[in-house]
C-alpha cells in the first residue's frame, strides 16, 4: 500500500488526500445540500481530525528534542497569527465581507491552511513514512468537512456546486506542495526536523481555534461540536496506536 | 513499610495543598469585564488541554487503548453530569444557572481527575521512592495550574479568594486519600490507571468544547483566544517536561 520510495508515498498521498476535498461538493451537486448544523459538525469534525494530528506530531516532536518543538510551534503560532491579520481574515469571521471579495477570501484562507498541514505531512513523513501516510490519511478526511464547509459559502455566493468542487481541490494544491518542501528540506539540519513538527502543531492547533472551531459553534449546537472535537481527536490518537 | 505509607501520604497531602496555591493571583483581580472572563476562560482551556496532554501521553505508556477507553468514560460522565444537573434549580453559594452548574460540573470534574492522579503518585512511588518523590513534587506544581483554572472560573463569578482557595484543595484531596492504597497494592492498581488518567484526560477535553470555549468566543476575538490557549498550553507543556 505505500510506496517503497518516499517522495513517491509523499506525492500520491498528500495528492490524494487534496483531491478527495471535492466529495464535499458531492452532496450539493446531487442537489441535497446539508443543514447549517451538518456543516457546522463538518467543521467541529475536521478541527478534532487536526487536534488528534497535532497531537501525534508533538508528542513525536518531543521526543527528539524539547526546546526546537517549543519554538517551533511558538513560530506556527505567531506565524498563523500574523498570516490572519496581514490577509484580513478576520474579516470573514465578522461577516464584514460579501461578493466576489468574500470568495477570494475564503479560497485564500484555505490555501493558507493548506500549506500548513502539507506541511506536517511533509515533516511526519521524514520521521516515518508510515506515520506520514497516517497523517496524510487523516487530513484527506477531514478536507472532506472542510471542503463541505467551503462548498456551503460559495454555494451561498452562488458558485456552482461543480465550480465549488474544483475550487476546493484548487485552494488545496498547496498541501502536497508544502509537503514535498517540508520533506525535502526538514533532513537537511540537525534539529530542524523537530522544529517543522512543532511549527505544523502550533499552527494546526492556532487554525483549529481560530477557523474551525468557533466557525462550528456559530453553526451547531456545543454539545455537537464538543462531541465531535473529541471523538475524532480520540479516534486519531487510537488508531495511530492500533496501526503504527 | 509503616514509615514508606505515611511518607507517600503526606506526599501526596502536600501536592494536594499545593492546588490552593492557583488562587492567589486572584487576588489581586476584583471584578472582571467580559473580555477578562473570556481571558480566563481561554488560560483554563489551555491549562485544562496541557493536563489532558499530559495525562494521555502518561496513560499510553500503560496502554493506549485502556486509555482511549477511559477518556470515552470521561466524556460520557460529562454527559450524564449535564443531563442530571440540568432540569434541577443549581445553586453555588449566591450564584444559580448555568455559571453554577459549570462551576459545580469543573469542580467534580477535578475532584474525579484526582483520584487518577493520587493512584498516579501511589503506583510511582512503589516503583521507587526517587522516581516518587519527583512524581510527587511533579503533582504538586501541576497542581497549581489546576487551582488556577478553577479559580479563573470562580472568581469571575464572584467567589472569594479563599472560597476559590477552598475548593482547589477539596479538588485536590482524594490524591492522598488513593496514593496509599495504590502504593501498598501497586499490582493490583497498575492495570485500572491507564483508564483513570484516560477519564481524566476525556472528562477535560470535552468539559472544554462544551463550557469553556463558547463563552470565551462570545466575549473575545479568535486570535485573542486563540493565542491565550496556545500560550497556557505550551508552558503547560513545558511545565510537564522539566519537572
Amino acid at each position: 500500500m505505500i510506496p517503497q520510495e518516499p517522495v513517491l508515498a509523499l506525492l500520491l498521498y498528500s495528492g490524494l488526500a487534496a483531491a478527495v476535498t471535492a466529495l464535499g461538493a458531492l452532496p450539493f451537486a446531487l442537489g441535497r445540500p446539508p443543514g447549517r448544523g451538518l456543516v457546522g459538525l463538518a467543521d467541529a469534525l475536521a478541527g478534532g481530525l487536526m487536534l488528534g494530528a497535532a497531537y501525534l506530531l508533538v508528542g513525536r516532536g518531543l521526543d527528539e528534542g524539547v526546546w526546537p518543538v517549543l519554538g517551533g510551534a511558538a513560530l506556527g503560532v505567531v506565524y498563523t497569527w500574523w498570516i490572519r491579520g496581514y490577509a484580513g481574515l478576520q474579516d470573514l469571521d465578522e461577516g464584514s465581507v460579501a461578493g466576489p471579495e468574500r470568495g477570494y477570501k475564503l479560497i485564500l484562507r484555505n490555501g493558507l491552511h493548506s500549506a500548513s498541514e502539507g506541511v506536517a505531512i511533509g515533516v511526519a513523513m521524514v520521521l516515518d513514512p508510515r506515520l506520514g501516510v497516517f497523517v496524510a490519511l487523516a487530513l484527506g478526511v477531514h478536507n472532506v468537512g472542510e471542503g463541505v464547509s467551503l462548498t456551503d459559502a460559495l454555494v451561498g455566493e452562488r458558485v456552482p456546486a461543480g465550480q465549488a468542487a474544483g475550487l476546493c481541490v484548487a485552494s488545496k494544491v498547496s498541501q502536497p506542495l508544502l509537503a514535498l518542501a517540508a520533506f525535502a528540506v526538514a533532513p537537511s539540519l540537525a534539529g530542524l526536523l523537530a522544529a517543522g513538527l512543532g511549527f505544523a502543531a502550533g499552527a494546526l492547533l492556532f487554525l483549529v481555534l481560530t477557523e474551525l472551531v468557533p466557525d462550528a459553534y456559530e453553526r451547531a449546537p456545543a454539545l455537537g461540536v464538543a462531541l465531535a472535537v473529541s471523538g475524532t481527536a480520540g479516534g486519531v490518537v487510537l488508531l495511530e496506536a492500533l496501526l503504527l | 513499610m509503616a514509615r514508606a505509607t505515611l511518607v507517600v501520604f503526606l506526599y501526596a497531602l502536600l501536592s494536594a495543598f499545593a492546588t490552593g496555591l492557583g488562587a492567589l493571583p486572584f487576588l489581586f483581580l476584583r471584578r472582571l469585564d467580559p473580555k477578562a472572563l473570556a481571558a480566563a476562560n481561554s488560560i483554563a482551556s489551555g491549562l485544562m488541554l496541557g493536563a489532558s496532554f499530559g495525562l494521555l501521553r502518561e496513560g499510553a505508556h500503560f496502554g493506549t487503548s485502556q486509555t482511549v477507553v477511559g477518556a470515552a468514560l470521561g466524556v460520557a460522565f460529562i454527559l450524564v453530569g449535564e443531563k442530571v444537573l440540568e432540569g434541577r434549580e443549581v445553586s453555588f453559594g449566591k450564584l444559580t444557572g448555568a455559571g453554577a452548574r459549570r462551576i459545580l460540573l469543573l469542580i467534580a470534574v477535578m475532584t474525579l481527575h484526582s483520584f487518577s492522579e493520587g493512584v498516579a503518585v501511589g503506583v510511582s512511588f512503589g516503583g521507587g521512592a526517587t522516581l516518587g518523590t519527583l512524581i510527587a513534587l511533579a503533582i504538586a506544581v501541576h497542581n497549581i495550574p489546576e487551582g488556577l483554572a478553577i479559580s479563573a472560573v470562580m472568581r469571575p463569578r464572584g467567589s472569594s479568594v479563599l472560597a476559590c482557595a477552598a475548593w482547589s484543595v477539596f479538588s485536590s484531596l482524594p490524591q492522598p486519600l488513593m496514593a496509599v492504597p495504590a502504593f501498598l497494592f501497586v499490582e493490583s492498581f497498575r492495570p485500572v490507571l491507564p483508564y483513570g488518567l484516560g477519564f481524566a484526560a476525556g472528562a477535560m477535553v470535552f468539559m472544554v468544547f462544551l463550557e469553556l470555549l463558547p463563552e470565551a468566543y462570545v466575549n473575545a476575538g479568535r486570535s485573542a483566544v486563540a493565542l491565550w490557549v496556545s500560550m497556557t498550553l505550551g508552558a503547560m507543556i513545558l511545565l510537564q517536561r522539566f519537572l
